[in-house]
């Protein structure tokens, strides 16, 4: 490892992934050179419509992120860029990266879009799968950061006709410009960075259906790709989200899902489970039918149905039983051309029993798996990566993201395939580890913007500045510019009116500056286009003339005005008049705010000492953050203590007592052993936790890592009879040589004890592959042995199906039940006889079982609901922890400072849980680097007169951020929670709370003014 | 709308409907309609609040109190809040003035509410449409709310 | 002498006696005939001017968080539905608070005698019987014809919570809220019901005595005196006074227990429980709820279920 640390770090990949891990860093103190091989940020993401199990409209749920990653001051992010070389080792690399011209000037472009509509050039939409066309000139997708264009060099005709002949060719972009940005002259350029760390998550590719001939991709119309119809369905899509084939504009009423289609494929070796496709396909087929406004019918054609994951099992059983989606346990052999020209498809697969049907759909899905990208294979070997045989990168074992390079970690798809939330919290992990590795030079190479003193302007008379844009014809065009300046000049407040040509241009920010200190304003109103896009710039021009940016306002006079008014300009003028009053009447009684500090104590408290909270307490002290860890168990490990080998083969108890060793000779760990929890006090930055034995913990953090339970079987005369025995039983009877398991000849696994159940409706995740690897290693010690597995739907996701595989090829048998069939257990005499219904032969076998065992459910931890209350976090129905949200903030509590990992999360396999520790421990710290805890400031406050105390605020309150003070009978806003959704003000009877920057004053003051 | 308006016979009458628009959802969602160009009725004067669960139901009633000829009230779809719940504690207080008003005689579609999500530019340009289309065909705001003299006593 | 009122007073006597209360909040005889008034008894010498009988009309918890103190109080089941909602929004304390609770038959409907005969000069209650008065003649009543139209349809006549119970208990069918008055209103015509409600809102006066009344309207600044923001421009009018009922009514909402006070409080009888029941009726079919039937339930608005009936949106 080099001694001369860099604290920077490398990210190849702006997915969701790469933004996460961007984000954290660069909060954290590190200055993030991000990569990305297109022309946006973003990722796959963008692309899909919902995103399951919540429903969560993809793009709403990633936009704030592109925001904010897009403007990060750390962050400096280059597209249409790829890394060509690196060399160097763990601490400092040096890192050649080759950006393509875009044609189009970053700085000077506006994303008006005025390029694009000129351009006379029409391609395939990669972003729309090729369903729709787009420009020569184009932006991916409409929110896309970087919110400017860019131009396809394949494709443009100036690029392709006219530039290596020095004919002006077309050239229509450059006259439509009216901000100058386009450059055709522009070239590729090579730059070196110096890093300290590679996070490298450059995604997957979805797997090629055309590969598979029998499934009639690319021959048959009606047959699409699952990414395909993500784009039919969403609202931006190329049919506006109207459900409609793409060939035809039919609107489908039977439509159909083919699970695996290039995944659980030995034969393609793609034996691997891609992990995410039975859940989108059900989501896709429930948000078809909530889409379509006549009855869609829906059906899935599957092997196993594999929905592991936190909540899953619920959303498949409400698509089942509620929505109405069919659901085939099949195999399908072809899918054709229906014969009677309607251009439907038509599938003929064999049920489990045998029989062969065929039936004909308007439309196919193919749900296809997830392969490593080019750019993937292409980053490993420049790396020397050690790859599986499926070309994903390989992790070391138990590590969660550490390649087999040093310094250099990798998260989302690239080691393999992933959803959204395990690729979010594998970037948090890296980040968390690149911090660990870089702790000491945190902070010297990220930069803060200084600023002029601040203008008291409280008590002055209110001068407002209003500044109207034409976004050269984007609004000029339609509204009338000058009669809106006109007007604003007769508005109270005001003190100046101009126009702009770009308002957002750098001599518009000069201009506008220069005239604030000039015309001694101090309200300013700019109309223009939104200020989800615009408002933080133009703050900042107000922050450089020492205004407080709240003494601001936007109207969006382009987005929501011009561009949706185009043909009806005069009303188009009213409208623009009416939002430049609205902003004038808000900005005027703006008052100024400032970003409430408050202190942070750099102490984390982790509680919980199994593996998720050794592996958080280690990554934290790494990073350089005292850690007190609380077990209130009297010794370290946790349930691990009781496994012999993890999934992958690693020896769990070395493993074990490593990370014992670890956080027990860590000088940053101060061990609490055996010792439980009193009390918990506070909030993000000041938490106070007094422990049984009345010592008090003062910490800024705390992870919530403690584990779940077995649930102990009532059924299966588990109890009973000592043969019958839990996976973990099972394990330790191997590993200790018990004779119950060495002399045994039949093994009986049963899977599902305790899960899928009504008392336990979801699934334990882990139990498939454990039986497997369990009946695996009884099969290859006792060759001789019958070994039956009874299942009811085999979940050996991602690379596990291997395992699946190697066991029925080499003689474990696997027979399916159904839920209302659960196989019988009983006694005769001394004799174990399991009977089950076999589906394939249809009618009950009798097995004579030496050995039971029972795949018991993982159940959640007792304490949570202790720490439910202390927290104030919210558990889930079955009492496991929910994070503050499903896809990204899985590691999260909506409680600020919060944190959690493992089991009590959600059952999940140990190398889950390792990823999901360090992603906590790397959220953690990024709340910890921070010198202060800072909040915007536009949060709620009170009118104490007028409280009453009832705590409506109180109950509405989802961030928990305010109280009712019961001693002073009042409400009382935690400002280091306040999350500024003003929830609290609109239930307010009294009007005594309200909030900074949208009060009932200034609404009612702009209705009045309507 | 304190002013008075001489309406000439051939102008054809525009509502004017205040709209409440969250930040994350619907008012990035007609941004998006703006970036599809989409076209719609330019009736609407839209207050971005963070999020719907900022609207105190005192807006509508003011709103209307005030002569707006309709109200458009807009949200993220349950489940997509920016701040986990802030929707859900609105939509019962949205569901209550709905039926409320239009228990007073209000007509029911005088006052509009719907999710729009981020993603749903078509959608949001559909739905000012059909409000347009229907607080049009009520005609002007000279209900419940209005006093036609416009002040003191009683008409 | 009746059993119930001989019990009210021994047990308040009681409790002043033993100092387990300071004060007592009850019913005495109003000086208008038909019409009982609070009253506040401090030591055990008052206890004999309580009474208890069908003109109790008042809510008495609209006084209890303003009676500093321990204090016992005298409630009918709307009463201890209004102490229900207090607790939960933190305005009383229980351990201050006696209750002694008292099933009730239902309150007289003053206004609906009144009409038939004038002011009512003098009136006697006897065996369900009441015998008026009035400027405009004499008249015999039973009393189930001149019942309060909020005790009609009332489904708690016997206190949600008490320390003691005073005399019988009232049998109360189990069946589901019945909203006959409110269908009714509901089964006309947008313009029948909006001509219906301007005629009230033009009756109102902005006397606040509907506020006042109510056991639930405790604000330190109603939003009607506001200054900042003003949400009324002052004058009094239809349409300013539809913003303050709406308004008072949707702060009500998920609250209001249906006791009737505001109404009877009306100088000008505006029917303002049209209003109220309206939204107790939305609440109850939308989120099932009632308001102040346990101490441990929430006001309806401050809670929610991810399941909650969207039929309010736009059909686009």
């Amino acid at each position: 490892m080099s001694q001369n640390k860099i604290g920077s770090v490398l990210i190849v990949g702006a997915g969701i992934a790469g933004i996460q891990a961007a984000l954290d860093l660069a909060e954290s103190g590190y200055l993030v050179h991000l990569v990305e091989e297109s022309s946006a940020i973003g990722g796959t993401m963008p692309m899909l419509d919902k995103t399951f199990p919540t429903n969560d409209c993809s793009m709403c749920i990633l936009s704030p992120k592109l925001v904010e990653c897009g403007r990060h001051l750390n962050v400096r992010t280059y597209t249409n860029s790829q890394v060509v070389k690196t060399e160097g080792e763990a601490g400092n690399f040096k890192v050649t990266i080759k950006q393509k011209a875009r044609y189009i000037d970053l700085e000077k472009c506006t994303g008006c879009g005025a390029c694009a509509e000129a351009c006379p050039v029409k391609v395939d939409d990669e972003f729309n799968q090729g369903l729709g066309k787009r420009k020569a000139a184009f932006k991916q997708y409409s929110q896309a950061f970087p919110n400017a264009y860019g131009i396809d060099e394949k494709n443009c005709l100036y690029q392709t006709r006219g530039k290596a002949k020095g004919k002006d060719i077309c050239l229509k972009c450059v006259k439509a410009c009216q901000a100058g940005a386009i450059d055709h002259q522009m070239e590729d350029k090579e730059f070196e960075v110096e890093v300290g760390s590679m996070i490298l998550n450059p995604g997957f590719k979805i797997f090629d259906a055309s590969r598979l001939d029998y499934y009639g991709y690319g021959k048959i119309k009606s047959v699409i790709t699952s990414l395909e119809f993500e784009r039919l369905l969403s609202a931006s899509g190329p049919f506006d989200g109207h459900l409609v084939r793409p060939f035809d504009q039919k609107e489908p009423q039977k439509i159909a899902w083919i699970q695996c289609v290039g995944s659980r494929n030995a034969k393609i070796n793609n034996n691997y489970c891609s992990g995410v496709c039975c859940m989108y396909a059900i989501k896709e087929a429930v948000i078809a039918k909530e889409h379509s406004h006549i009855p869609v019918d829906t059906t899935i054609f599957y092997m196993d149905m594999r929905t592991p994951g936190k909540d899953f099992e619920k959303y498949y059983n409400n698509a089942k039983n509620n929505q109405g989606v069919n659901f085939i346990r099949s195999r399908v052999y072809e899918v054709t051309e229906a014969k009677d020209d309607s251009g439907d498809a038509c599938i003929r697969y064999s049920t489990e029993d045998g029989k062969i049907c065929e039936d004909q759909f308007d439309l196919v899905v193919l749900s296809v798996g997830l392969e490593p990208g080019d750019s993937s294979k292409e980053l490993a070997q420049m790396l020397d990566l050690k790859v599986n045989k499926f070309g994903f990168a390989e992790l070391e074992p138990l590590s969660g993201v550490n390649t087999s390079k040093a310094g250099v970690f990798a998260a989302g798809a690239f080691s393999g395939p992933r959803d959204i939330p395990e690729t979010v919290m594998q970037a948090s992990a890296a980040a968390g580890a690149a911090s660990a590795l870089l702790s000491d030079e945190r902070g010297t190479l990220v930069s803060e913007k200084e600023y002029p003193p601040e203008l008291d302007v409280v008590g002055d008379v209110i001068r407002t500045g209003v500044f109207i844009c034409h976004c050269g014809v984007n609004i000029g065009g339609v509204v009338d510019v000058p009669s809106v300046v006109e007007y604003a000049k007769t508005l109270p407040t005001v003190a100046y009116a101009t126009d702009k040509i770009y308002a957002c241009s750098q001599d518009a920010q000069a201009s506008i500056k220069a005239l604030i200190s000039e015309q001694k304003l101090n309200r300013i109103v700019v109309s223009s286009c939104s200020p989800r896009t615009h408002e933080p710039l133009f703050q900042e021009t107000l922050k450089e003339a020492g205004l407080n940016a709240h003494l601001f306002d936007m109207a969006n006079i382009r987005d929501q005005c011009s561009w949706v008014h185009m043909h009806e300009p005069e009303k188009a003028t009213e409208k623009a008049k009416d939002l430049t009053k609205l902003a004038i009447v808000r900005a005027s009684m703006q008052q100024p705010v400032q970003p409430i500090f408050m202190s942070m104590n750099h102490t984390a408290l982790v509680i919980g000492g199994g593996v998720a909270g050794m592996t958080s307490a280690v990554s934290l002290a790494d990073q350089g953050y005292e850690v007190h860890l609380v077990e209130k168990d009297n010794a370290l490990g946790g349930v691990a203590r009781r496994f012999s080998t993890g999934f992958r083969g690693e020896d769990m108890k070395a493993f074990v007592a490593g990370l014992i060793d670890q956080v027990s000779n860590h000088p940053n760990i101060k061990l609490h052993v055996g010792v439980g929890i009193k009390d918990v006090g506070g909030f993000l930055g000041n938490f106070t936790t007094t422990l049984e034995n009345g010592e008090q913990l003062a910490h800024g953090v705390a992870l919530l890592t403690i584990g779940g339970q077995e649930y102990k079987p009532k059924e299966y005369l588990y109890g009973q009879d000592d043969r019958v025995m839990t996976q973990i039983e099972m394990d330790e009877a191997i590993y200790n040589h018990d004779p119950k398991v060495d002399n045994a000849k039949n093994f009986v696994f049963i899977q599902c004890v305790g899960s899928r159940s009504d008392e336990n409706p979801y699934c334990s995740r882990t139990c498939c592959t454990k039986s497997v690897k369990l009946a695996l290693k009884v099969k290859k010690k006792n060759p001789g042995a019958n070994v039956f597995v009874l299942y009811r739907d085999m979940r050996t996701y991602g690379y596990y199906e291997e395992d699946y595989e190697e066991a029925r090829r080499i003689g474990i048998i696997f027979v399916r039940y159904s839920e209302n069939a659960k196989p019988v257990l009983s006694k005769e005499a001394d004799t174990l006889v399991v009977t089950v219904t076999d589906h394939v032969l249809d009618r009950p076998i009798e097995i004579e079982a030496d050995l039971v065992c029972l795949a018991a459910a993982i159940k959640a931890p007792a304490d949570g609901k202790k720490l439910s209350k202390w927290f104030k976090i919210p558990l889930n129905a079955e009492g496991f922890f929910l994070e503050a949200h499903m896809k990204l903030r899985p590691v999260d509590f909506s409680t600020d400072g919060v944190f959690m990992a493992g089991i009590a999360h959600s059952p999940k396999n140990m190398e889950e849980v390792v990823a999901q520790a360090k992603a906590a421990a790397g959220r953690a710290g990024v709340a910890l680097s921070q010198d202060q805890v800072e909040s915007a400031g536009l949060n709620a406050f009170v009118n104490k007169r007028k409280c009453t105390a009832c705590g409506t605020c109180e109950a509405v309150c989802s961030a928990k951020a305010v109280t009712v003070d019961m001693v002073n009978r009042v409400a009382v806003v935690n400002d280091a929670l306040c999350k500024g959704c003003g929830a609290c003000a609109s239930s307010c009877r009294c009007g005594a709370i309200s909030l900074r920057g949208c009060t009932n004053e200034q609404i009612v003051e702009m209705l009045n003014s309507l | 709308m304190g002013e008075i308006q001489v309406e000439t016979e051939n102008k054809k009458y525009e509502p004017k409907i205040a709209a409440f628009l969250c930040n994350w959802c619907s008012y990035a969602g007609a941004d998006l309609a703006g970036v599809g160009r989409i076209q719609y009725p330019a009736t609407i004067r839209t207050i971005r609040v963070p999020c719907s669960g900022r609207i105190n139901p005192l807006y509508v009633l003011k709103a209307m109190a005030n002569g707006a000829d309709g109200v458009l009230v807009s949200g993220c779809h349950p489940g997509d809040c920016h701040y986990i719940s802030g929707n859900y504690v609105a939509r019962r207080k949205f569901a209550l003035i709905k039926s409320l008003l239009n228990h007073v005689g209000l007509e029911e579609d005088r006052i509009s509410f719907s999710w729009v999500s981020a993603a749903e530019g078509g959608r949001f340009a559909e739905v000012v449409k059909g409000v347009t289309e229907r607080v049009s065909a009520l005609g002007p705001n000279n209900g419940i709310f209005k006093v036609v003299d416009g002040g003191a006593a009683d008409e | 002498m009746n059993k119930i009122i001989n019990d009210i007073r021994e047990t308040a006597r009681q409790l002043l006696a033993e100092g387990k209360v300071d004060v007592v909040i009850g019913y005495e005889k109003g000086s208008l005939p038909l019409k009982a008034t609070p009253c506040f008894v401090h030591s055990s010498e008052g206890v004999d001017s309580l009474i208890w009988d069908e003109t109790c009309e008042n809510n008495l918890a609209t006084y209890v968080a303003k009676t500093p103190g321990k204090k016992a109080i005298v409630a009918k089941g709307c009463d201890s539905r209004a102490l229900a909602v207090l607790l939960q929004e933190n305005q009383i304390v229980r351990d201050d608070l006696y209750i002694i609770g008292v099933s009730c038959h239902g309150v007289i409907d003053q206004r609906k005698i009144g009409a038939e005969v004038g002011e009512i000069l003098e009136a006697s209650i006897s065996d369900g019987k009441i015998s008026v008065k009035g400027m405009e003649g004499d008249k015999e009543y039973l009393f189930t014809e001149v019942k309060d139209a909020t005790c009609q349809t009332c489904r708690y006549p016997n206190p949600v919570m008490e320390d003691l119970h005073i005399g019988d208990t009232i049998e109360v069918s189990q069946e589901a809220a019945a909203f006959a008055d409110v269908e009714a209103l509901e089964s006309k015509s947008d313009s029948e019901r909006q001509e219906y409600f301007k005629e009230q809102m033009s009756k109102c006066i902005r006397c606040y005595a509907c506020r006042n009344a109510c056991p639930l309207c405790y604000c330190q600044e109603c939003f009607v005196d506001c200054n900042s923001p003003r949400w009324l421009t002052g004058g009094v009018n239809r349409a300013e006074n539809l913003l303050f009922q709406a308004g008072r009514v949707m702060h009500l909402a998920g609250r209001c227990v249906d006791c009737g006070a505001c109404s009877r409080a009306c100088p000008q009888g505006v029917d303002i429980r049209a209003l109220n029941r309206k939204m107790t009726k939305d609440v109850y079919v939308m989120y099932n709820h009632e308001s102040g039937i346990s101490e441990e339930g929430k006001p309806a608005l401050n809670e929610y279920s991810a399941n909650d009936p969207e039929q309010f949106l736009v059909k686009e």
